[in-house]
């Protein structure tokens, strides 16, 4: 039976101090990548990544205690549009300091914890075959460029500027 | 309707409760040695910045920092000789990075909020694009069904195969079927090859394609968040200057594919991706490959 791994959505709530030190890890890690890429400020990067975590604190946290089966994956995105919509009082502050975050720095870090964490799988992808991976790349082309295409169809008919 | 989503989540929780277990029993945070491996790793990888490399006039693929740690983090694992990088911490750090996507997700969405007349001006192209996805049907199955597959085939090839849809199909077919086979391959080679595979795919697709910039920052949300991450990569690099509105289309258009992409699955991509099968398989189809287990609990 596999792992169900790769970008799912779903923690943990008792460990809440894991949580935290964890994120605080992850926090650092990012603002010292996001300083040696892109030479935004430490301290203004780890506020920017201190928004980040709270909010993705408090959305694993209702996940579990609310009674609602809602993924957390949910929750984060409505409160992080919800924190920076134009018209909010928090608007200001979330975005000057969230944008001070490139999205590229998150990811690099979170994609390390990935290859480590997939390490577990590499014997069972080598059991698969070359049938496996022809397809793959081809379910994933397929997917992306109908995704694409048509999103490009529709933006052109209704008149949207490139 | 209801009773298929009471079994969808029931099966997503037994993969909660494993990351929990991990979670609460490790102490994940005390491994400085893997933190600080992924720090180096991170360092190093800001440090050399992307690469671009020309492969013919006018298409370029450019090797983004993010697959560089990944890559290198599967390797340490692999590697004999770094002996801190083993089961444990891998079991460590996939519990970990499950809390991490949590940052990503919310990164994207304060795009997404900052951006969001923007969006809703560009709803209609959002919400279709997520039937672009059946595209998959109709290329990627009549292959599969010439390399020899067979029922496997209606799992791999009805969907890019992350955890939601893996959970449809568990819950259609039956956890020991030739469909749920067919897309636990797809989704174990996907988390192997899919997020590099997609980054140098976009690359050469934002070199080549004439399409709208929008247009391919929703393309880049199909998959998991490390794909939607990989893909964003070189969309990113190619228009400079609407960074956010780039990065709120990916984010939302990921978020669609997570809560509505499940329900184009079950209603659309499953019923389509069998018609067509049985259309199909007495054409073209080959012998078998995969030798028939018992099939009688699918």
């Amino acid at each position: 039976m596999p792992d169900l791994i790769d970008g799912s959505e779903n923690v943990s709530v008792h460990g809440i101090f894991n949580w935290i030190f964890l994120l605080a890890i992850f926090s650092i890690i990012t603002a010292i990548g996001n300083y040696v890429g892109y030479k935004h400020p430490i301290q203004d990067s780890l506020i920017g990544m201190g928004i980040l975590s709270l909010i993705t604190l408090l959305g694993v946290w209702m996940e579990r205690k609310l009674p609602l089966n809602i993924s957390s994956i949910i929750y984060i995105s409505v409160m992080g549009i919800a924190l920076a919509f134009p018209t909010m009082p928090t608007s200001e502050f979330v975005t000057y300091y969230v944008s001070k975050v490139e999205v590229m720095a998150i990811v690099t870090v979170f994609l390390a914890y990935v290859g480590i964490g997939m390490g577990k799988s590499w014997n069972e992808f080598k059991a698969l075959g070359w049938r496996a991976i022809i397809i793959t790349i081809l379910v994933i082309a397929s997917t992306y460029l109908g995704s694409a295409i048509v999103a490009h169809i529709i933006l052109v008919m209704t008149g949207v500027p490139a | 309707m209801t009773d298929d989503n009471k079994d969808t989540t029931n099966v997503q929780h037994i993969y909660r409760n494993k990351t929990d277990k991990r979670i609460l029993k490790k102490n994940p945070w005390r491994d400085y040695r893997l933190h600080f491996t992924v720090l180096v790793l991170a360092v190093i990888a800001m440090f050399i910045g992307p690469i671009e490399i020309q492969l013919t006039q006018g298409v370029t693929v450019s090797i983004m920092p993010l697959l560089y740690t990944m890559i290198l983090g599967l390797a340490f694992y692999l590697a004999k000789p770094i002996t801190w990088i083993e089961r444990k911490q891998s079991r460590v750090a996939e519990g970990a990075m499950m809390l991490f996507i949590g940052i990503l997700i919310a990164k994207l969405a304060v795009s997404s909020g900052q951006s969001m007349d923007l969006l809703f001006k560009m709803g209609p192209a959002l919400m279709l694009q997520e039937l672009g996805h059946l595209a998959t049907i109709l290329i990627a199955l009549p292959v599969a069904l010439l390399l020899g597959f067979k029922r496997e085939a209606i799992g791999m090839t009805n969907s890019i195969g992350r955890e939601p849809e893996v959970a449809v199909v568990i819950d259609k077919y039956g956890f020991n079927s030739p469909e749920s086979r067919g897309i636990f391959a797809l989704f174990i080679v996907g988390t192997m090859i899919g997020t590099v595979f997609i980054s140098f795919f976009t690359s050469i697709c934002v070199s080549s394609l004439p399409l709208h910039p929008f247009a391919f920052a929703m393309a880049s949300g199909v998959g998991s968040a490390s794909m939607n991450a990989a893909a964003l990569g070189p969309t990113l690099a190619a228009f400079p200057g609407i960074e956010t509105q780039i990065e709120a289309f990916a984010g939302f258009s990921n978020l669609l594919s997570f809560s509505i992409g499940i329900y184009i699955v079950i209603f659309l991509a499953l019923p389509l991706t069998e018609k067509l099968y049985y259309m199909l398989e007495p054409k073209i189809g080959r012998e078998a490959v995969v030798k028939e287990e018992d099939d009688s609990n699918a």
